[in-house]
């Protein structure tokens, strides 16, 4: 539904020779483990400043642009990382951190990579090393700037805007077409923020009920007050019943009902929506008459349902009525150019909002964009591009207005101690932190993943610090 | 399992207040919550939690309690020691202690019945040093209650047993004690007479860290009657009595630059009001980390980013606050995070965000915490419902709200309920305007 214009430019790039402002920050007992700092700093060709504590460095920080940071953590180590991460969050200039501790654990540097930090160098502090991380500051700032597409397509503005050409968009659309004109009901399927709102309100712009829209978030409602939110209450039908109140089911009647994330919803609820379904009315809560309801429903999830079913967890007779028509939307990861055009359109959009132009993307932004898993999809897209539009301030979306968990991902980035294989204990490490990264944490999901049973997982997490 | 099931299978008692505290704080979010589109809308109720894991963390935990259990009954063996060597003052001080341990874990009610029965002892005594002592710690759990009139009657008992013993510290902590009862009320001349006095006692020694806390109740003083020039000036001063002083300064110093914030904030200064909140957050990490602070600094730096229209980083600021809320175990900075985050969905206009303001509720039924906040909860949630929907509840939340603020005798609370209560009225009765 939307076209891109391509062309090439080259942007202004930083000089390669330019001064790299570093803030080190020390502790309360003076530059002690930073003292040869200072002796390298001209050499280096870094301009240094010194804090002697966290207080003073945040009022460097938000009195000056940096480039790096090097903090230096004390006996609580991982609260001090986690600290300095979110203090250097939208900090002016994007500056890197470099954790130094006198004997970083392998769990402090897993968790650091985690967290996008630069490095994390032992104490006392060795100038190779340091040099190492400069260079790497200073080759991050060579960017190039590239034109972000200029999406044309009428429909592909707003909140809710559909973007999108891949081959497997080309296949939601087409069945989209093809439903929209009747009053079937749907049932989207899609991984976590693919957009099944967004298909869901275009059917219904698209379709023939003249009434509204409206929809209805499943996972979002305490299970206690579900059943009120949908189909209503009389007054004092229990506490915090006020008043009476009109359901969604008779709000969205002569028009959809849009029931996201239905597999969240307990099996006593799912009796009484299909009830709904079948026989076209509902009973407020409390109230004993019945009331006729006509409204399109299109459901959604993020859950396998047929597994649902097989678990007990989902009503099968449900689960026909809802999927007359199923409509499968892609990851983000296999939409190829539709991140593009994603971005350009969120960049337009963001840049309306915070009052910016923003019409280009380096080279390296981008490289980082395509490398990431996005595991939130168009949603954790859309995030992204908006927090970049709120630093950025030259129109150029570059890769220190990216947040550090991506730019952890930088394609080419040398190992922690450059040349020196790693051991196995350390790439397992690695391997199952990535995991970890990937399931949100999820000790059950990682295990699937890695092919090993949860408790030797647990027991490996518990060696490594994880 | 969601905590919101878990919670169901929870009796209400006492002995299970840890194992509540556990649940939340070992909750996680299942990452397709999380970007799915329930994830604006998330809650402590809707993360989750395993049973597995839970059973994990109950050692330390139940080793926390024992530790704490065992702290109390040590310190009662040693009243019952102290009383048998005619040592009463001592025996006081033990019980007073006692109090102080179960203040410290935000069991407020329980300090309160060990301050009282040592109340009843020390009134006995001739010495009265100890029946000071005792009524500035009720005096100052009363107001932490929320119990405001209640504490200024203990504060006014310390002000009087202070001058007449010449025990000018306690004289100087009961004046701000009753100080501070009166601004909680909204009694603006009053806490200043009470502040004014505490500082006139002050200037006379050196007492640097008294003099700090009583300059910054003073900026906040101006700053709530709209002086924000002198408010700005006291709070300078503050900063500077902290400035260089060793061993829990770093506290104090951290609640000035949030007050100095919030007054730049209200100076129509975002930036300098972003970078005091920041300052103040690396102050409460310098020394010994605050929790509770920490999550009051991050919601007043979210509220500075939501009144300023920039709603994302608002989020994210609210977010973290409610991590480590969770984390560390701040069951009532939730129910102010989940408020606040209710109120920027209302301010996006976004009805789905009464989820935060029930959540809200909730805790405050499970806490059973001070009745304050569950009126600024019903106030907060009664402005949304103005805005998203539904003007009956609206009425009835307000209504809820300014009736627990009226028995509270929080006045300027009722006033603004009653403001809000009345636009409520001129919205619903365009005829009676037009008139």
């Amino acid at each position: 539904m939307t076209r891109p214009t391509q062309q090439t430019i080259n942007g202004p790039a930083r000089p390669a020779t330019d001064a790299v402002r570093v803030l080190a920050v020390g502790g309360e007992a003076g530059p002690g483990p930073l003292q040869s700092l200072r002796q390298w700093a001209a050499d280096l060709s870094v301009e240094l400043e010194w804090a002697a504590d966290l207080p003073r460095a945040t009022r460097l920080l938000a009195g000056g642009q940096w480039d790096l940071v090097l903090a230096v953590l004390g006996d609580r180590s991982d609260e001090e990382l986690a600290w300095w991460v979110d203090a250097l969050r939208g900090a002016p200039g994007g500056p890197r951190l470099i954790a130094l501790a006198d004997r970083p654990s392998m769990g402090l540097a897993l968790r650091a990579e985690k967290l996008g930090v630069l490095d994390v160098l032992a104490l006392p502090l060795q100038r190779e090393a340091l040099a190492n991380a400069i260079a790497r500051v200073r080759s991050a700032a060579t960017e190039v700037a590239l034109p972000l597409p200029t999406v044309v397509d009428a429909d592909a503005h707003g909140h809710y805007a559909l973007v999108g050409q891949s081959p497997a968009m080309l296949d939601v659309y087409k069945l989209m077409a093809r439903v929209a004109h009747s009053t079937v009901t749907v049932l989207i399927q899609g991984e976590s923020g693919t957009g099944k709102e967004v298909v869901a309100r275009t059917i219904h712009q698209h379709g023939p009920a003249p009434g509204p829209f409206v929809a209805v978030n499943c996972a979002a409602i305490p299970e206690n007050l579900l059943e009120s939110e949908l189909f209503g209450h009389e007054k004092g039908a229990f506490t915090g019943a006020v008043a009476r109140k009109i359901g969604r089911f008779e709000q969205a009647g002569g028009g959809t009902l849009f029931l996201d994330e239905i597999a969240d919803m307990s099996l006593s609820l799912q009796a009484k929506i299909l009830r709904a379904v079948q026989e076209r009315e509902i009973e407020r809560v409390g109230g004993g008459e019945s009331i006729p309801v006509t409204v399109r429903l299109i459901a959604a999830t993020n859950r396998d349902l047929q597994e649902a079913i097989a678990q007990g967890r989902f009503r099968e007779d449900l689960y026909y009525r809802l999927a007359v028509v199923t409509l499968q939307l892609p990851r983000l990861i296999d939409r190829g150019d539709d991140l593009l055009l994603l971005i350009g359109h969120f960049a337009r959009q963001f840049g309306e909002r915070y009052g910016k132009r923003i019409d280009a993307l380096s080279d390296r932004a981008l490289e980082l964009l395509r490398n990431h898993q996005w595991v939130g999809n168009v949603r954790e897209l859309r995030n992204v591009i908006e927090r970049a539009a709120i630093v950025v301030s030259d129109g150029t979306l570059r890769s220190e207005h990216l947040p550090d968990e991506l730019r952890a991902e930088e394609p080419g980035v040398p190992e922690r101690s450059a040349g020196v294989l790693p051991t196995l204990a350390e790439a397992e490490a690695r391997h199952i932190t990535r995991v970890l990264s990937h399931t949100g944490g999820q000790i059950g999901a990682a295990a699937e993943i890695l092919g090993i049973h949860r408790n030797t997982l647990t027991r490996k997490m518990k060696e490594y610090g994880l | 399992m969601r905590v919101e099931q878990a919670w169901r299978l929870l009796p209400n008692l006492e002995a299970l207040v840890p194992l509540r505290g556990l649940l939340l704080s070992s909750a996680r979010p299942d990452e397709r919550v999380q970007w799915g589109s329930g994830g604006p809308y998330l809650t402590i109720g809707k993360r989750d939690v395993e049973p597995g894991e839970l059973e994990r963390s109950m050692g330390p935990v139940l080793a926390g309690v024992a530790e704490h259990i065992a702290a109390l009954y040590k310190a009662y063996v040693e009243a019952l020691e102290r009383q048998e060597r005619n040592d009463a003052p001592g025996a006081v001080t033990a019980l007073v202690g006692a109090g102080r341990l179960e203040e410290r874990v935000g069991r407020l009610s329980q300090a309160r019945a060990w301050y009282e029965v040592a109340l009843a002892l020390a009134e006995a005594l001739q010495d009265r040093r100890p029946e000071i002592d005792t009524l500035l710690a009720i005096g100052h759990v009363c107001l932490a209650l929320g119990q405001y009139a209640e504490g200024a009657r203990y504060y006014q008992r310390a002000l009087v047993l202070s001058e007449a013993e010449f025990d000018q510290a306690g004289a100087v902590d009961a004046s701000v004690g009753l100080g501070n009862a009166a601004f909680e009320r909204a009694e603006w001349a009053g806490a200043r007479a009470w502040y004014s006095r505490a500082l006139r006692l002050t200037e006379a020694g050196n007492d640097r860290l008294r003099l700090g806390r009583i300059t910054h109740r003073l900026g906040l003083l101006d700053r709530r009657q709209g002086d924000l020039t002198a408010a700005g000036e006291n709070l300078r001063r503050a900063r500077e009595c902290f400035e260089g002083l060793d061993g829990g300064a770093a506290l104090e110093m951290a609640r000035v630059l949030d007050a100095q914030g919030e007054l730049d904030a209200a100076l129509g200064r975002p930036g300098p009001a972003a970078a005091a909140f920041r300052e103040a957050l690396a102050w409460v990490r310098r020394d010994q980390h605050d929790a509770g602070l920490d999550v009051t600094i991050r919601l007043h730096l979210a509220e500075l980013l939501l009144d300023t229209g920039r709603w994302l980083e608002a989020e994210e600021e609210m977010r973290r606050a409610e991590q480590l809320a969770i984390t560390s175990n701040q069951t009532r900075g939730l129910v102010q995070i989940y408020t606040l985050l209710g109120t920027l969905r209302g301010r996006q206009g976004d009805e789905t965000g009464f989820v935060f303001f029930e959540q809200a509720i909730a805790l405050c039924r499970a806490l059973e915490g001070p009745l304050l906040d569950d009126a600024r909860v019903y106030h907060a949630y009664g402005l949304f419902r103005q805005v998203c929907g539904g003007p009956d509840e609206a009425r009835a939340y307000l209504e809820r709200a300014r009736g627990i603020f009226r028995s509270l005798g929080v006045d300027a609370e009722v006033e603004r309920v009653e403001a809000a209560l009345r636009s409520s009225h001129d919205v619903n009765t365009p005829a009676a305007g037009a008139g």
